[in-house]
């Protein structure tokens, strides 16, 4: 049985719904990845799990729990890491980590072995006794990021993880995303970052306006993408709308997509025989190609193909 | 704070001689129990401040994620806000009580008991209006009135019998004449409002318990993270 069950889950924020119909299930022990671009409703959710928010229709089931009627026990299942760093009246990475481990219920001994292992694995040692409103976003992140790796719920959520975390830091965060997983966390992990969904996920839902697109693991979700090769164009000319219907008459092309005037996106079959002959057509229309690219299909492209639109493009609107 | 002492010393000469009897012989005594408790009364009511500034910072959506229930949350700031007014007030409560002079520890004892109970019945009361009304300036205007009413209408600054009668009578189910009046019992002020100062423990009780659980209430019901002013 799934861990999490959501049920036409919606939030209405007067008129404007930001989580709409949403069903979803999570298994236990999986990394659940939620893709989406900024605004797309995936911390509102996240919030509606946690029990800090209260669904306008539906609701979801957390470990059997309705979260509607039985918020307190769903909650007692759940520890949240929040996108934006919740600063406290306590004020020192220390003071912070271990009001929070008291909380939870950890006994003094293991307060301190576990908030001693996190300050020292995300590199906050040095600075466990100095005032978090000096810190960087990078660090208060790390900090909000150790509250539940020390708590170690059985339900762990982290919304985006690693925002304004440089890569090293990124991949030391992943890595205790992981380890978290293995000694028995099942993980929601909510992202905007194609990359990091891709690489932690054993499955990914990708949300866009609070609808659910699509959900399966990465792997399927690139492979059913149409055409298994992808060439991206840089144009120095804007490209006309004609000339995209001739292109995509090219046999093995099968969809052309335009992310600018001058930037096309082709999803095709066997790329490396046909790229000549893409090259070729854009000197006879006489566009002048300034960059050419051939790549594999990522999760972008799944939601693109659903929506038209890069993620990016997407955040922008 | 220095202003209102000196209210205090000015109108200690002002009142009457019946006043003073009433008040059971020192008026600055019985104004001062008073003016402790209203400053308990005021710090106790400052938790909401604070849930504001958590609401502002985000923090309150922090708080709503814990792994513990809403009773057990509203339970933990009432009383950690009653604790702290108590902290607060604490000095000024210890030297009122040796200006009066401790005839019976066990009095002050039960009375500080009972105090902390108004306390934190306080802190409850000001969280669950808060919560309620959810925005800030709402709030302001609320407390300014909810003050002016619940401290005029109580014995911290007259005696019953000083009142007009259809105050005097509202004055006796207000829990802060509860707490002033148990704290003058407890520092041996023969006070006038109760005879039995009993009855004014049990209010408070009952004061304590009706705010708390209706805080856990409007907790349950009404809070959520966003929609704050
Ligand atoms: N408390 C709120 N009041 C009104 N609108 C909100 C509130 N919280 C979120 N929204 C809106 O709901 C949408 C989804 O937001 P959010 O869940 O934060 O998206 P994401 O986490 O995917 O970036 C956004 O358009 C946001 O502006
Ligand atoms: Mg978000």
């Amino acid at each position: 049985m799934a861990i999490i069950q959501t049920v036409d889950l919606t939030k209405k924020f007067g008129n404007f719904t930001a989580v709409d119909h949403l069903n979803l299930s999570i298994e236990e022990g999986e990394i659940f990845g939620l893709l989406g671009p900024n605004g797309a409703g995936k911390t509102t959710t996240l919030l509606m799990l946690v029990t800090v928010i209260k669904p306008t229709k539906g609701t979801a089931y957390v470990d059997g729990y309705d979260i509607t009627r039985e918020p307190d026990k769903a909650r007692r299942l759940i520890g949240m890491a929040f996108q934006d760093p919740k600063l406290m009246w306590v004020v020192t990475p220390w003071d912070v980590l271990n009001w929070h481990a008291k909380v939870c219920g950890l006994s003094s001994l293991e307060r301190k072995k576990r908030v001693k292992w996190a300050l020292t694995e995300l590199g906050l040692w040095e600075n466990r006794h100095k005032s978090v409103h000096t810190f960087s976003g990078g660090m208060r992140k790390r900090v909000e990021i150790a509250k539940i790796l020390i708590q170690r719920p059985k339900i762990a959520i982290v919304d985006e993880p690693t925002t304004q975390i440089d890569i090293v830091g990124k991949h030391r965060i992943w890595n205790m995303i992981r380890t978290l997983r293995d000694e028995g966390s099942t993980i929601i992990l909510a992202t905007n970052e194609l990359y990091e969904a891709d690489l932690l996920s054993d499955r990914v839902a990708i949300m866009h306006k609070g609808k659910l697109l699509v959900c399966d693991s990465p792997k399927k979700l690139k492979d059913s993408i149409v055409g298994g090769d992808l060439i991206e164009v840089i144009l120095e000319k804007e490209a006309p709308k004609t000339l995209i219907e001739e292109l995509e008459k090219i046999d093995k092309i099968v969809e052309v997509l335009v992310l600018k005037p001058n930037h096309l996106r082709i999803y095709l079959n066997r790329a490396e025989e046909i790229l000549p002959q893409i090259t070729e057509f854009f000197i006879k229309t006489h566009l002048p190609i300034q960059s050419i690219r051939m790549s594999e299909p990522s999760l972008d492209d799944v939601f693109a193909h659903y929506t038209g639109l890069t993620i990016e493009e997407a955040e922008k609107r | 704070m220095a202003q209102i002492a000196l209210f205090g010393l000015i109108a200690n000469r002002m009142v009457k001689e019946a006043v003073q009897i009433e008040a059971g012989g020192n008026y600055f005594h019985f104004y001062a129990a008073g003016i402790v408790i209203t400053l308990l009364y005021s710090m106790a009511v400052f938790i909401s401040y604070d849930i504001y500034e958590e609401a502002d910072h985000g923090v309150i959506e922090y708080l709503l994620s814990l792994p513990i229930s809403r009773r057990e949350l509203v339970l933990g700031r009432a009383i950690g806000g009653g604790l702290r007014s108590f902290l607060y007030v604490a000095p000024l409560m210890l030297i009122v009580l040796l200006m009066i002079g401790i005839t019976n520890p066990f009095r002050i004892l039960i009375a500080f008991a009972a105090l902390f109970l108004f306390a934190f019945g306080v802190s409850g009361m000001s969280i669950t209006i808060a919560v309620s009304i959810k925005s800030h300036d709402r709030f302001d205007i609320l407390l300014g009135a909810l003050n002016a009413f619940i401290v005029r209408l109580s014995t911290t600054m007259y005696p019953v019998a000083f009142m007009p009668e259809q105050y005097a009578t509202l004055a006796q189910f207000n829990p802060l004449t509860f707490a002033a009046d148990i704290f003058r019992w407890g520092a041996g002020l023969e006070a006038s409002l109760l005879a039995n100062p009993f009855l004014s423990v049990l209010g408070i009780l009952m004061f304590f318990s009706v705010f708390t659980f209706l805080g856990i209430i409007f907790y349950e019901r009404q809070l959520e993270g966003g929609g704050w002013r």
